[in-house]
């Protein structure tokens, strides 16, 4: 019986060692590399933005502060028009089919974070009974107008995700940026540039990765040539 | 008649203008070689995997990753659970894997497992697959695929019996299960050349008596044995994967790199090789700038000679201007000297680089599976030879200055 008891303690000892391992990975952060990936198959193009907020807004903590709020919405607001992100040759004939902008804490694990104007965190769509401190409610108004600047947006559902009690500390932020492209003459893609860094004066560099039928590739890209040259890549 | 004189004049300085021939030849076969070895390298390599989306490993650099998976050298990265494997496997974006185990070898070549899809899903320059060249893929359990640099470097057949050893460079072997040659492959100039090829089950089988890296002492089980075992392998060294819509590729990266009952890392093998050539690309640099660097000396050094030369040469000059060469008559044949010495050391460079390109090629395919490809000279190189020779051109022109005012001088009063 005792042994038993020895066991049964001696294999949750093992099953929290190992619900802990599983748990604990971080992602990679680092401030002043923005990550861009860009998939192209048949007439579509898709460009994925991740950048820390750092390198957008020159802060990672939650915005409160009226001025921090402002300047998170301004920021998205510059990510909804493309153009101010980056530029497609014109002969290509490619029109945006379908954008997702939003602002993200990354995070799935279970350190303390404070989730409280978390845009389009559909994860956490199951515990929102209380909504005790709706105070804060007031930025998720901004996100609303937001979605007049763009067709796909998701930044509806804010009212529900306050309040996460699993997260009670401070993440870093990222902006998330997707961008979908039909185009008419795809092969004229030759070069992609990026207005991004004038746009964003705090940004770094992009690491890109770029992945076609003909293969994959990467590059660096940073301000003072802020292009890629895709000749021979699509 | 400028011509002929000029040339008997070179002639009648073998010695010296030979060396200086040889020196200048030596340079730039330097700068050809660097600049062969560094296009060779990037497209050997490029060339190495194609058509696969992703590679899938433990968590790793993905430089690290694609050199061990890939081209097999480099630091070993982890390995992965077969249940991480089978969970990617049956992701919806995934169309195929391809499992890879590595970690044993056979007399410095690498023994790699996998199963036969391998043989139709890796892709090399292009859109080439491996193929048989004599036997079949494995049908046994003990078959084995030979690549064809293993092949004909050991000279083995089908048929020959073959014992994998234990790590890299250990003396440990899995002697009592003996592999029988099935099959050899058609030469790929990829590290598959390289390769011993055996079935996952079969890397699985020899291990059986094995226990973290050591046989268990006294356990053998017998073959008929191990022929029943369940040989699912445990774990494997990466997958390689295709996916059906490049457009979902980021997507399933994510969920690999994010996958939390275990630490791995995809990478797309086009984006790891470049970030590997950024790095690379310095050390070209530099070797690039290195070899035109000592272009640059020769060229000096070309210089040196003629000046010191025109010393020797001031009654040569002084004839010249009596039989009634005027004084550019001088500069003209000295620059056609340096054109003529030009173009007989581009000439012999071109000999020399093949020379030793032809010698080197085996043992740096050997040696770093990279297939120096000795072509015809490309357009590039002619604009390179154009620009050497307008530099001799260039620097010609000074001593050509000096012996100028030198005959001018000397067709007045000759000093003896």
């Amino acid at each position: 019986m005792r042994k038993n008891i020895y066991y049964s303690l001696l294999l949750s000892a093992l099953v929290t060692v190992s619900v802990a391992e599983e748990t604990r990975q971080v992602d990679k952060h680092e401030h002043g590399v923005g990550e861009l990936n860009i998939a192209v198959e048949g007439n579509s193009i898709d460009l994925e933005f991740m950048i820390p907020g750092a390198d957008i807004v020159g802060f990672e903590y939650k915005a409160k502060s009226e001025a921090d709020i402002a300047l998170v919405k301004d920021a998205l607001i510059k990510f909804d028009e493309f153009n101010n992100i980056f530029s497609i040759p014109s002969a290509s004939n490619c029109n945006l089919v379908e954008a997702d902008i939003s602002i993200n804490q990354g995070d799935n694990h279970k350190d303390e974070h404070n989730h409280d104007e978390h845009d389009d965190h559909d994860e956490h769509e199951d515990d929102h009974d209380e909504h005790d401190d709706h105070d804060e409610h007031d930025d998720h108004d901004e996100h609303d107008d937001h979605d007049e600047h763009e067709d796909e947006h998701d930044h509806d559902d804010h009212g529900e995700h306050d309040d996460h009690d699993e997260h009670d500390e401070e993440a870093h932020n990222e902006f998330v940026a997707h961008y979908s492209f039909n185009c008419g003459n795809i092969k004229e893609i030759d070069r992609i540039s990026f207005p991004y860094f004038t746009t964003f004066p705090n940004s770094g560099e992009l690491e890109v990765q770029f992945v076609s039928e003909i293969g994959s590739t990467s590059f660096e890209v940073e301000g003072d040539e802020p292009f890629i040259d895709l000749k021979g890549k699509i | 008649m400028l011509l002929k004189l000029s040339f008997s004049s070179l002639y009648a300085r073998l010695v010296t203008v030979g060396m200086t021939i040889l020196a200048i030849s030596v340079s730039l076969m330097l700068y050809m070689s660097v600049e062969k070895l560094r296009t060779s390298a990037y497209t050997s390599f490029t060339d190495t995997i194609s058509q696969t989306d992703l590679i899938v490993g433990a968590r790793a650099s993905s430089v690290q990753l694609l050199l061990y998976s890939v081209f097999r050298i480099g630091n070993a990265t982890n390995n992965i659970t077969w249940e991480s494997y089978l969970d990617l496997v049956s992701k919806e974006e995934v169309d195929w894997t391809v499992p890879i185990s590595l970690g044993d070898s056979h007399k410095g070549f690498r023994v790699m497992g996998t199963n036969k899809e391998f043989f139709s899903r890796y892709k090399y320059r292009g859109n080439q697959s491996v193929s048989i060249d004599k036997g079949y893929l494995f049908e046994d359990l003990y078959d084995v695929v030979l690549g064809a640099g293993v092949a004909e470097k050991l000279g083995y057949k089908i048929g020959t019996s073959l014992v994998v050893s234990h790590g890299l460079k250990s003396f440990s072997d899995h002697d009592d299960q003996p592999f029988r040659v099935s099959g050899i492959l058609k030469k790929t100039g990829t590290p598959v050349d390289n390769t011993v090829i055996v079935s996952l089950a079969a890397i699985e089988a020899i291990h059986v008596d094995w226990s973290t890296g050591a046989k268990i002492p006294g356990q053998l089980t017998p073959i008929d044995e191990i022929r029943e075992m369940d040989l699912t392998p445990k774990n494997i060294t990466a997958a390689l994967v295709g996916v059906k819509s490049k457009l979902t590729i980021f997507q399933l990266q994510r969920w690999i790199n994010e996958y939390p009952e275990e630490a791995m890392t995809a990478i797309l093998p086009g984006a790891a090789l470049q970030e590997l050539w950024r790095v690379v690309g310095v050390i070209e640099n530099l070797l690039l700038g290195i070899s035109v660097v000592v272009i640059f000396t020769t060229l000096v050094g070309m210089a040196a000679i003629m000046f010191s030369s025109l010393s020797e040469r001031r009654r040569e000059m002084a004839i010249w201007r009596a039989m009634g060469a005027s004084p550019f008559t001088v500069i003209g044949l000295l620059m056609l000297e340096a054109i003529f010495i030009s173009i007989l050391s581009i000439t012999f460079s071109v000999v020399l680089l093949f020379c030793v390109l032809n010698l080197l090629q085996p043992w740096i395919d050997y040696n770093y599976g990279i297939l120096v490809n000795i072509e015809m000279l490309a357009i590039k190189d002619m604009y390179v030879f154009a620009l050497f020779i307008i530099a001799s051109i260039t620097v010609s022109l000074l001593p050509a200055i000096r012996a100028y005012w030198f005959s001018i001088n000397d067709g007045m009063t000759i000093k003896l």
